[in-house]
């Protein structure tokens, strides 16, 4: 801080401003304290809108993590239960496919009574015009019935 | 600065040593004397402080600088589990989707006997009523002293297993666990068993062991790879949501889906069966082609073995003998004979041969399979009739070489390479081993060898207007564990004899069916409402050192003659009834073709047979 500034009393007004003239940029650069600003804002809402951001993340991470662990447990025990049910689903897959074997079929239908296609006749319907030769069908031994002997005659 | 020019500071906090001097007060009270002077306390301080600062420090070097590797292996340890995805075996499938092997998830039921040995009578009637063993192994396992493992039950299905070990929880057995094993079921039984193959007992590492069939041949195709998940594991075992958690999905096998109709592979094997066992015969083959693409649609063996159950028949039933074995072809042969002279040009359908009773080559005689004299065949005769001599006579026609450029084109002496192991080349000699005594009798059929297959495919040739299309059993493409591409994606056709050639050929083999014995050696062979054509073998059979007295019969045809539609070739070993080609082999062939022709809803072309010349 400059001098003259301190003692102004003791410098004449004309030298004063010379000085004042002589020393423009000191007069710009001239600085003073400023006085503290004083914030009129209450501080009470804003610790506290931090502390509820706080607490509420807190909380809702806790939340969110708890939530995870059980969707977790949740998606375990679904995947057991789908692992048994694809299990399960086999199964019955698997046993659909032995019951339609042909050789199953076969016995099945012959325990019905059912008996092999006999040659048929064809017509067409645009000519209305039959070919080959049709008859009926007649009881037979079934053709799956050596099924079972056929593998039994090879063990 | 001294402090009164500025006020701001005035509320300023004091330094402690102007608190001190501001404050003299402070220090007539005197606090430390009860806890001793104050440079002691700081000095006591300091040196806990830097012994526990030593121990952290001591400790640090010895995570860190000693081994600091298998700690941290041990912390990633610590919780994490490593599961292996097994990828699923593609299933095996006919042409319509049915399956012939599936794959479905199993486990292995495996016990601690430390734990069982206690209950092992109870828990062994338990075990054995739930999932179908044997009693006696199983208490004998549940026994086993010195051992924490032994297998109770191998590859049992998935809901059966867990189903049982549950229940054996409840009833309060201890010391019983599951691990994956995943299981091949062959839900077709012995439909088409022998093409097919089957898995054997999976190895330790779990992997496949194929024994036989499309399972060895395609086994990297249908295997895939297994995947594997690793993740940390929280108290429980449940997985720790944000935790390290990589997966590397399983890739699962390829389904090979073949050209077979269950159906009809099923009718196929139950003929073939009847007609080998009525024959009284060592062994069958029979062959469903479609005509026009050459995909197999059944090939049957017999005999034959149960899939699902292999273990009940000898392992020479494992293979498809359709492939694997080579036999003489005999007559069926003679219509490449005449087929490949048709297409030079060197006879014709009705050209007329003066057959002798017998004729003499060199030293060699042949013979008819039956007594004649001196008879007058057309080439149709000769074929309809079956005659070796008229055969001989006429494949003299052929200049040096051409019959055996022929028989190749035809597709003998190489593999069909359908993709079925340890197919058989068949033997077509070559070169010297092509004397003048064995080309006259390679012209009907015997100095070579052949497999079934490669035999139906050159048939097929004929009924394909002369074009040989490669006999396919996969559809579209599928590749070997050599590398090898088969399927109907690569079958290549070729033009082997003319249409016109083949046409000719086919209504000459139709005089062989026809119902006047007088005419055709195979009237059985027919096809009610249809024109067939076709031909019989009855060859002899080489044993060790020469022809043993036994025989090989056959039928080969396709129908409609006009418009074939479909190859079918049968195949019996050494009937014992004494038939031939047209009275063992031609039954089976009209059942199989009528069925087919049937099952496809071919019509009949409604058109005159064929009514060539058979004699002049």
């Amino acid at each position: 801080m400059s001098s003259p500034l301190r003692h102004p009393s003791s410098t004449p007004l004309s030298r004063r401003w010379g000085a004042l003239a002589r020393g423009g940029a000191v007069d710009r650069a001239r600085l003073a304290v400023v006085p503290r600003l004083r914030s009129r804002a209450p501080r009470v809402p804003f610790v506290s809108l931090v502390s509820v951001l706080l607490l509420a993340g807190v909380v809702g991470l806790l939340l969110f993590n708890t939530s995870m662990q059980q969707a977790s447990f949740t998606a375990d025990r679904l995947e057991d239960e789908a692992a048994v049910l694809s299990a399960r689903q086999q199964a019955l897959r698997t046993e659909i496919d032995e019951l339609s074997n042909p050789t199953h079929i076969a016995e099945r239908a012959c325990d019905l009574g059912m008996v092999a296609a006999p040659p048929a006749a064809f017509i067409d319907l645009a000519t209305g015009k039959v070919t080959g030769t049709r008859s009926a069908a007649v009881a037979g031994p079934c053709p799956g019935a050596s099924g079972a002997a056929n593998r039994a005659g090879n063990r | 600065m001294p402090s009164k020019k500025r006020p701001a500071l005035k509320g300023s906090r004091p330094s402690a040593s102007g608190r001190a001097s501001a404050r003299p007060r402070l220090r007539s009270r005197p606090r430390g004397s009860a806890r001793g002077a104050t440079g002691l306390r700081l000095r006591i301080g300091f040196i806990v402080i830097a012994m526990v600062m030593s121990v952290f420090a001591a400790r640090l070097v010895q995570l860190q600088g000693i081994d600091p590797k298998q700690y941290a292996a041990m912390a990633a340890a610590e919780g994490k589990v490593s599961v292996v995805l097994p990828a699923e075996r593609g299933d095996i499938l006919d042409r319509n989707g049915k399956p012939f092997a599936d794959s479905i998830d199993g486990l292995m039921v495996v016990a601690d006997p430390s734990l069982t040995s206690e209950d092992a009578p109870e828990l062994a009637t338990f075990l054995s009523k739930r999932l179908g063993i044997d009693y006696f192994e199983t208490l004998d396992r549940l026994r086993a002293k010195d051992s924490r493992f032994q297998y109770i039950a191998r590859q049992v299905p998935a809901a059966t297993a867990r189903d049982a070990v549950a229940a054996a929880k409840e009833e309060g057995f201890v010391g019983l666990e599951t691990r994956d094993d995943p299981v091949r079921v062959y839900p077709s039984g012995d439909v088409g068993a022998n093409l097919v193959g089957f898995l054997g007992t999976p190895d330790k590492n779990g992997a496949a062991q194929p024994l036989a069939g499309l399972e060895v041949a395609f086994n990297r195709w249908l295997s895939g790879h297994d995947g594997e998940a690793r993740y940390q594991t929280g108290a429980g075992g449940s997985r720790i949501p944000l935790g390290d958690n990589t997966v590397d999905p399983a890739r699962d096998g390829a389904p090979l889906t073949t050209t077979l109709d269950r159906d009809l592979q099923w009718y196929t094997q139950q003929v073939l069966a009847e007609t080998v066992r009525g024959a009284r015969a060592d062994s069958g083959y029979a062959v469903v082609m479609d005509t026009r693409t050459g995909e197999i649609l059944s090939l049957a063996d017999y005999p034959t073995y149960d899939a699902a159950h292999p273990e009940l028949s000898p392992e020479s039933n494992y293979n498809s003998r359709a492939l694997t074995d080579v036999y003489e072809p005999g007559s069926v042969s003679k219509v490449l004979t005449a087929a490949g002279l048709i297409d030079a040009g060197l006879v014709t359908p009705r050209t007329k041969f003066r057959v002798p009773p017998q004729l003499f080559r060199q030293d060699r005689r042949i013979g008819d399979h039956f007594d004649h004299g001196w008879i007058r065949l057309t080439l149709a005769g000769i074929i309809a009739k079956s005659s070796n001599i008229g055969t001989v006579m006429a494949a003299d026609e052929y200049g040096p070489g051409q019959l055996r450029r022929y028989l190749s084109a035809f597709g003998l002496g190489q593999r069909t390479g359908v993709g079925i192991r340890g197919e058989t080349k068949g033997i077509l000699p070559a070169g010297s081993d092509w004397t003048s005594q064995a080309g006259d009798r390679i012209a009907f059929g015997q100095s070579m060898s052949v497999n079934a297959l490669q035999m139906a495919a050159a048939v097929n040739t004929i009924a394909n207007d002369g074009v040989r299309v490669d006999p396919s059993l996969i559809q579209g493409t599928a590749t070997l564990d050599d590398g090898t591409e088969v399927g109907t994606g690569v079958a290549t056709k070729r033009q082997v004899v003319s249409p016109e050639a083949a046409r000719q050929t086919a209504r000459m083999m139709e005089r062989v069916v026809d119902p006047d014995p007088e005419i055709g050696v195979a009237p059985a062979a027919a096809v009610e409402g249809y024109r067939v054509a076709g031909k019989t073998g009855t060859a002899q059979r080489a044993g060790e050192g020469g022809y043993d007295g036994t025989f090989t019969v056959s039928f080969a045809g396709f129908a409609p003659a006009d418009d074939p539609r479909f190859t079918i070739y049968v195949v019996v070993q050494n009937p014992r009834n004494g038939g031939g080609g047209g009275s063992v082999a031609g039954p089976a062939f009209s059942k199989l073709m009528g069925y087919t022709l049937r099952k496809y809803g071919v019509p009949p072309t409604g058109t005159k047979p064929s009514q060539l010349p058979v004699v002049w």
